[in-house]
């Protein structure tokens, strides 16, 4: 006999916790555990049997990881926390008491904590924060825009600012942006860092109204962890591009609305000889010296620094490019170096295995793609948001300059000679320079999502737009997708592209029969003398009758269209088919009596899930159709009223 | 006089910045006449003075110290300036009658008895006696040389000083002058009047006489004197004296001030200078005596012990110094990360990674085809929606260029969310299935390969004219029985589907079988209470008829000796049932629901459920003797069966099934089945596998030398099974139900032990019968040479599948 196990000395009655049993071992209150949690990143669970866990009691709880909290007691946080308790209780007394000297004492002896060694905890590689920044990065962008609260401080406000803007400069400057959208929510952005995908929000730059059914308790906390482990990722960023972490804030560009631009981005190599040109002594120390230097002497620096500034940015501009481009081109040097051109007769070659070509290929695309603009020199009219546009342009090589409206440091005015295109947001476009082309702000983001530069006549300035789709969307099979293109022409596109399909198929059977026919002719008599010996073979072989024949089917009419579409019956239940109202050939029917014949044999557990799946399929269909259907009734519509139109 | 003094330290000050003021209320003696009314008390400072003047020749000398005398001169300023603070007051006091008359009241109550005009002149002159004290210090002291001539010299009319001065009769100052002795003053003291409302007096005077009510005109009178007298509007009714009194214009003036909520003394300053007692200038003299004690000469123990603690901690590093300019610690960053030794966290399964948010899909663009756009019913839907239910937390919205996407008003909200599912969501692994769920169908072997099975009908067998619930296919394979609520058993040829014979009966018939001997042509019924044998004469051969014959009859000769078993009767039948066909009654206690053969056809099994014990009886043919196999029977019994090969017998009750050795007499095995109610049974012609049917819509298979478990068990059927065949020589069995189906398998048992049997549904007849009062197909039956089945239903109805 085996041992005798207790109930509730093992599995899920230790190994869960319910809430206020933490709060009572941790002995902390209600809110710091909250903050904790937040902090150290706990979650509550879903036992797989809660009665089990919650020790035969079925009230409604909350658990936790039993581990989790075990390790929440050695957090050297949650002494900070109590410590922070303490302290809070003295200056009261002491606030109370009117002994403003001590109360001065005891706030310079704050106990501060710091988070570096949650995130590090969390995050044990670099590449597990990047993972996880997307969170991160769109309460960064939220809170920059946010406006300060008796809750919100100006300086997390400032802080977040700051990070989202030297976030930004790496992108720009490793040119990482791969996707944009602008979603009704605002525009989502997506970049490629280390070879992870990091996607963030941003709101559209409104004042944001703060609403009151919000805990900013918790966002606050969120926004703390966000911060640290923003100011991290930034710092690792940097350091890697070999860039100066943290950059200058140029405090004279920044009360200009300069925005993004205020920061001085500074490579810890060239930084000397910028120096020089900025005819002064600026070395990494002294441009963080420099930051806790008296408001003056900052803006004096600032002011100097604004003179030389457009001539400084063309230059590291020109650095950079030339820096990227001769890179590249070493790069693209390197690789025909080493590795001769593969030959063209390969590329027909199995498309599951990933060949070097397919990589070198993926590789001269990326940089394609990474200087999609390079030849674009772009001005923003007064109504685009600048914050988005200039950003994601710069970040794919374009030299961008705008309207003294939206802000300080354009380095090129509207005037300018060089100017290839012009983004303007507005009904009409009065003045035209007839060098540029004038389109709208959708064409720099369809651009970026298609990976080329469209052309703008779909979206010159007071045109209706061609709709702008999700990137982030990847069309399985049986998923709705989209036209791009206008109603008119594309109903009537439908309608021949379905009698299209059908004479099509018709051809075909009708091609592949005549092959049969040919094949048969041929081989007939050779055929009739061997097909019963070959039946013999596999019928001592022990192959069904049905499988041989349908080898043999296969064996003679290599891929006709009539097994393909037993096939595709066979493997989906094809609802749009049926919905079409064909009449069911006899193989379809024995195929699915076959099939209904099979479900009998199914365990009850196969069906169960066979029906779940079926349902999700269903439902997905149904709503496929549904998209269709309003297409082509909206197609009618426009139909018929361009008739009326013609008519008049 | 505790009332006087804060006013005299007060004003001190103020005299002495203005010495002018101390003479201007100064009263010549000249003006006498327009002297406050408490001018006595004046009278006698002033009279005080002259003997101070008086005084003033013995003087002393005055130029001894000057600080002295600046002390000495507030000191008497304080005493020069009691005269226009003392006018004021009495003026004051004169003019609000109702407080001096309480002031006097309680002083009057100290000195009892004595009349006020006593009470007054005590007062004066204990004040007197005061003042005179005080000027006794003086005159030690020093006093201002001009203090004396000042008092004496005219007075100075003064501009902005103009106290408002009443006058009063002129006061020849002899014994009883004292006009307030005669007033008669109420002595009630400070209580509510109406107290004596309901009284002809309104008080008691000083000696204890009551004070009578004055007269007081009525309405009219009262008016009338208002009208008259053009100062009516400043009188005021004392109810004390229950008259009316004028009032002075220095009580207008009062009520005026508190009226503005000023004060009501119009000299009177509330933010006086203060008087410094201890101030920076050092004393020749100490305020006290007493030595200087000795702990101000040796150093505090208390304070080193607290240096010394502030010390410890310095050393011990508990207190840092502070340092200058001290500056917030700013979050500082450095490489958190080092590749080399970052090991990535293990994979652990209570580790779940928060998942990511949703990407956004077309829909969600500002300018989206317009297919994804709702339509209004959609837009009504949504609101209506609780707001957790809905698919999306947005509506698909179309803007015609960027400039016109306004801010979105959710979005602080759904960051919100999102941090809230983020730390209070409960994170559960979930093994998303990314399977086809044509996969999860079993492969099984193409029906096609596993023919012959009938698919589909051949012949219709029409006649009966009630449910036929029992169907029997003779040996041979020619003949049809079946047995109907019609109470008829028929007898139909195979090949053509002709009836060739009808046999009615007096009872509904249950259950119709055929002897499985071939040299002997019996067909087995059973009809109500009874079990009949019955021999189709005309269908087969005249050898086997009379063979049939004899071997029917054979048993009524053994009968005749043996006593009779009370639980089966063998009884002839009666002529007319002779002629029919029917050769041997069995009479029962209880109705039989099934007979069944034993393989010989010698023995034949009946199930009689209402008959607890004898549910089971077996019957032997030849010697028209009955058994009772079972002393007690487990459960209500559903169906028996004999072993087609073994001496075996398997009786299933409503849940199991019992597998029992005839030859040993014991039970050879149990088989759990698993359904609510068996309703049909049969055996594997191999006599190794079983099947049985439920009324819960369950087939199972068992394996007999598997398990006592069921091998397979399927649910396909929408309504109860009610019958289950084995074919004889095709792997093939077949189930029918109420909902009218006829469900055929492939069957395959194979020889080698280790080799379970292929179950292969190969075709479902669907609505072979219509169910008519919730009942469908009733039996199925199996052709025992070809692979034809026969299903017969509650339509009435026998049809034959080839």
């Amino acid at each position: 006999m085996g041992k005798l196990h207790k109930k509730g000395k093992a599995g899920a009655a230790i190994n869960y916790i319910t809430r206020n049993q933490a709060l009572k071992k941790l002995q902390v209150t209600l809110a710091d555990f909250r903050r904790l949690c937040i902090l150290k990143g706990i979650y509550p669970r879903e036992p797989k049997n809660k009665k089990k866990a919650n020790k035969g009691s079925t009230a409604p709880s909350t658990f936790y990881y039993a581990k989790d909290i075990q390790y929440l007691m050695h957090e050297p946080i949650l002494g900070k926390f109590r410590e922070y308790k303490t302290f809070a209780k003295k200056m009261a007394k002491v606030m109370s008491k009117g002994q403003y000297s001590t109360a001065k004492t005891l706030a310079e002896n704050k106990p501060i904590y710091t988070l570096d060694h949650i995130i590090k905890e969390r995050y044990p590689t670099f590449t597990d924060a990047l993972r996880d920044l997307d969170d991160a990065l769109c309460m960064i962008f939220l809170f920059a825009t946010m406006p300060k609260t008796d809750k919100i401080k100006s300086e997390t406000i400032e802080n977040c600012q700051r990070l989202a803007a030297e976030f930004q400069h790496y992108i720009l400057h490793t040119r990482a942006l791969r996707k944009t959208f602008l979603s009704i929510k605002g525009i989502y952005y997506q970049a490629e860092i280390k070879g992870q995908t990091v996607t963030w929000l941003v709101p559209y730059q409104f004042s944001q109204d703060v609403p009151t059914d919000v805990d900013f308790r918790v966002m606050l906390t969120f926004l703390e962890f966000h911060q640290t482990l923003c100011g991290f990722v930034n710092y690792r960023l940097y350091s890697d591009v070999n860039l100066v972490y943290p950059p200058t804030l140029d405090l004279k560009l920044d009360e200009g609305g300069a925005g993004m631009n205020a920061l001085i981005i500074e490579s810890t190599q060239s930084s000397a000889n910028i120096a020089k040109t900025v005819n002064q002594p600026i070395t990494t120390s002294a441009v963080a010296a420099s930051l806790s230097k008296e408001e003056k002497q900052r803006l004096q620096e600032s002011e100097k620094r604004l003179k030389t500034l457009s001539s400084k940015i063309a230059r590291i501009q020109e650095t950079e490019d030339s820096t990227t481009t001769t890179d590249m081109d070493q790069d693209a040097d390197s690789a025909m170096d080493e590795f001769p051109a593969p030959l063209p007769n390969l590329d027909g070659t199995a498309a599951g295995t990933v060949t070097f070509t397919d990589i070198q290929k993926a590789s001269q695309h990326l940089t394609h793609f990474q200087s999609l603009f390079s030849n674009c020199v772009i001005f923003l009219s007064r109504e685009v948001p600048r914050y988005s546009l200039e950003f994601i342009l710069r970040a794919l090589g374009a030299q961008v300059g705008w309207d003294a409206v939206l802000g300080e440091g354009s380095p090129f005015d509207e005037n300018d000679d060089r100017i290839t295109h012009q983004i303007s947001d507005r009904p009409t476009q009065g003045h035209r320079f007839l060098s540029r082309q004038y389109v709208q702000p959708q064409w720099a983001y369809d651009s970026i999502n298609a990976g080329k530069i469209l052309l703008g006549d779909a979206y010159s300035v007071g045109k209706t737009l061609p709709p702008h789709l999700s990137p982030f969307v990847e069309a399985k099979e049986g998923d709705y997708v989209p036209d791009v293109n206008q109603f008119e022409g594309q109903t009537e596109d439908l309608a021949i592209e379905s009698g299209d399909e059908d004479e099509d198929e018709d051809e075909d059977e009708d091609e592949d029969e005549d092959e049969e026919d040919a094949d048969e002719d041929e081989d007939e008599d050779a055929e009739h003398k061997d097909l019963h010996q070959i039946e013999l073979e596999a019928e001592a072989k022990g192959v069904a009758f049905t499988e041989f024949e349908a080898k043999e089917n296969k064996k003679k009419a290599k891929a006709t269209k009539a097994s393909k579409a037993a096939a595709e019956t066979a493997t989906s239940s094809a609802p749009a088919t049926r919905s079409a109202g064909k009449k069911r050939t006899a193989a379809e029917a024995e195929a699915e009596e076959a099939k209904e014949l099979a479900k009998i044999m199914m365990t009850n557990k196969q069906q169960k899930l066979y029906t779940k799946i079926q349902y999700g399929k269903d439902k997905k269909a149904a709503e496929v159709e549904k998209l269709t259907k309003k297409k082509e009734q909206l197609a009618k519509t426009a139909k018929t009223s361009a008739n009326k139109k013609a008519k008049k | 006089m505790p009332s006087t003094r804060p006013t005299r330290k007060a004003a001190a000050p103020k005299a002495a910045a203005a010495p002018a003021k101390r003479v201007a209320p100064a009263p010549a003696p000249s003006k006498k006449a327009v002297v406050a009314p408490k001018s006595k008390k004046r009278t006698v400072e002033e009279a005080q003075e002259d003997s101070d003047d008086e005084f003033g020749d013995v003087a002393i000398d005055m130029a001894s110290d000057d600080d002295e005398e600046d002390m000495d001169g507030d000191d008497e300023s304080d005493d020069a300036e009691d005269f226009p603070e003392e006018g004021e007051e009495g003026q004051d006091m004169s003019a609000a009658d109702i407080e001096e008359d309480e002031d006097e009241d309680s002083e009057g109550s100290y000195m009892d008895g004595d009349s006020i005009a006593d009470s007054q002149e005590e007062l004066d002159d204990e004040e007197e006696e005061e003042d005179e004290s005080d000027f006794d210090d003086l005159v030690e002291d020093d006093i201002d040389p001009n203090f004396g001539h000042n008092l004496n010299e005219p007075l100075a009319p003064e501009s902005d000083y103009n106290p408002i001065v009443r006058e009063y009769p002129e006061i020849d100052p002899v014994y009883d002058s004292d006009s307030s002795t005669e007033e008669n003053e109420n002595t009630v003291g400070n209580i509510p009047m109406h107290w004596y409302d309901d009284y002809p007096h309104i008080g008691y005077d000083i000696d204890g006489k009551k004070i009578m009510r004055p007269a007081t005109g009525d309405e009219l009178d009262k008016f009338l004197s208002t009208m008259d007298d053009p100062d009516s509007w400043l009188s005021a009714h004392n109810y004390k004296e229950g008259q009316d009194v004028k009032l002075s214009a220095e009580e207008l003036e009062i009520i005026r001030r508190l009226e503005g909520n000023r004060i009501p003394d119009a000299d009177y300053n509330p933010y006086e200078d203060q008087v410094e007692f201890f101030s920076s200038k050092t004393e020749i003299m100490p305020l006290s005596a007493a030595p200087e004690p000795k702990r101000r000469f040796i150093p505090s123990k208390h304070e080193a012990k607290r240096i010394m603690k502030i010390v410890r901690a310095i050393r011990e590093g508990r207190i840092v110094p502070r340092k200058s300019g001290y500056v917030p610690p700013k979050p500082k960053y450095y490489n958190l990360w080092n590749d080399a030794e970052d090991k990535p966290r293990e994979e652990h399964v209570m580790h779940i990674t928060a998942p990511k948010m949703k990407l956004p899909t077309h829909d969600e663009s500002y300018n989206p085809p317009a297919e994804y756009l709702p339509t209004e019913e959609e837009i009504r839907e949504w609101n209506e929606m609780d707001k957790e239910d809905r698919p999306k937390n947005y509506l698909p919205q179309k803007y015609n260029a960027l400039r016109n996407v306004p801010g979105y008003g959710q979005f602080i909200q759904e960051r919100f969310e999102r941090c809230l599912d983020l730390y209070l969501a409960p994170r559960v692994r979930k093994n998303r299935l990314n399977i086809d769920p044509e996969s999860l169908i079993p492969k099984l072997p193409s029906p096609r390969d596993l023919q012959p099975f009938p698919t589909r009908l051949a012949i219709e067998f029409l006649g009966h004219e009630g449910r036929v619930r029992s169907t029997s296919v003779d040996p041979t394979g020619l003949w049809l029985a079946s047995g109907s609520d019609d109470k008829t058993v028929r007898v139909w040829e195979i090949a053509t589907g002709r009836c060739m014979a009808t046999y009615h009966l007096d009872e509904l018939v249950t259950s119709v079988v055929w002897g499985p001997n071939k040299e002997i042509a019996v067909l087995a019924v059973t009809c109500g209470y009874k079990v009949g044998l019955i021999l189709p004469e005309k269908l087969f051969s005249p050898e086997l008829t009379l063979h049939s014959e004899e071997y029917l009859k054979a048993g009524f000769a053994n009968v005749a000796t043996g006593e009779p078993n009370p639980k089966a009767q063998w009884k002839q039948p009666t002529p007319a049932e002779f002629e029919k066909g029917i050769r041997v009654w069995v009479h029962l206690q209880k109705p039989v629901k099934q007979v069944t053969w034993h393989r010989k056809g010698d023995y034949f099994a009946t199930v009689a459920p209402d008959a607890n014990n004898s549910a089971v009886l077996i019957h032997q043919l030849t010697k028209h003797q009955t058994q009772q196999p079972f002393k007690k029977t487990k459960g209500a019994v559903q169906r028996v069966m004999f072993h087609p090969t073994k001496p075996m017998f398997f009786v299933a009750t409503q849940r199991y099934v019992r597998q029992y050795n005839l030859q040993r007499q014991e039970l050879v095995k149990t088989m759990q089945t698993g359904v609510k109610w068996i309703s049909s049974l049969d055996v594997h012609p191999a006599g190794d596998n079983l099947i049985i049917g439920s009324y819960d819509k369950r087939l199972c298979w068992f394996d007999l030398d598997l398990s006592s478990k069921p091998y397979k068990t399927l649910r396909y059927h929408q309504q109860a099974i009610r019958s289950v065949a084995y074919h004889k020589r095709y792997p093939l069995f077949a189930s029918c139900a109420d909902d009218g189906n006829v469900q055929i398998f492939h069957g395959m048992v194979y020889n080698d032990l280790l080799q379970n049997p292929l179950i292969v549904p190969v075709k479902i007849l669907k609505n072979v019968h219509q169910r008519v009062d919730a009942l469908g197909a009733l039996c199925v039956e199996w052709h025992p040479t070809q692979p034809w089945l026969i299903s017969s239903g509650a339509d009435h109805t026998i049809k034959l599948f080839s």
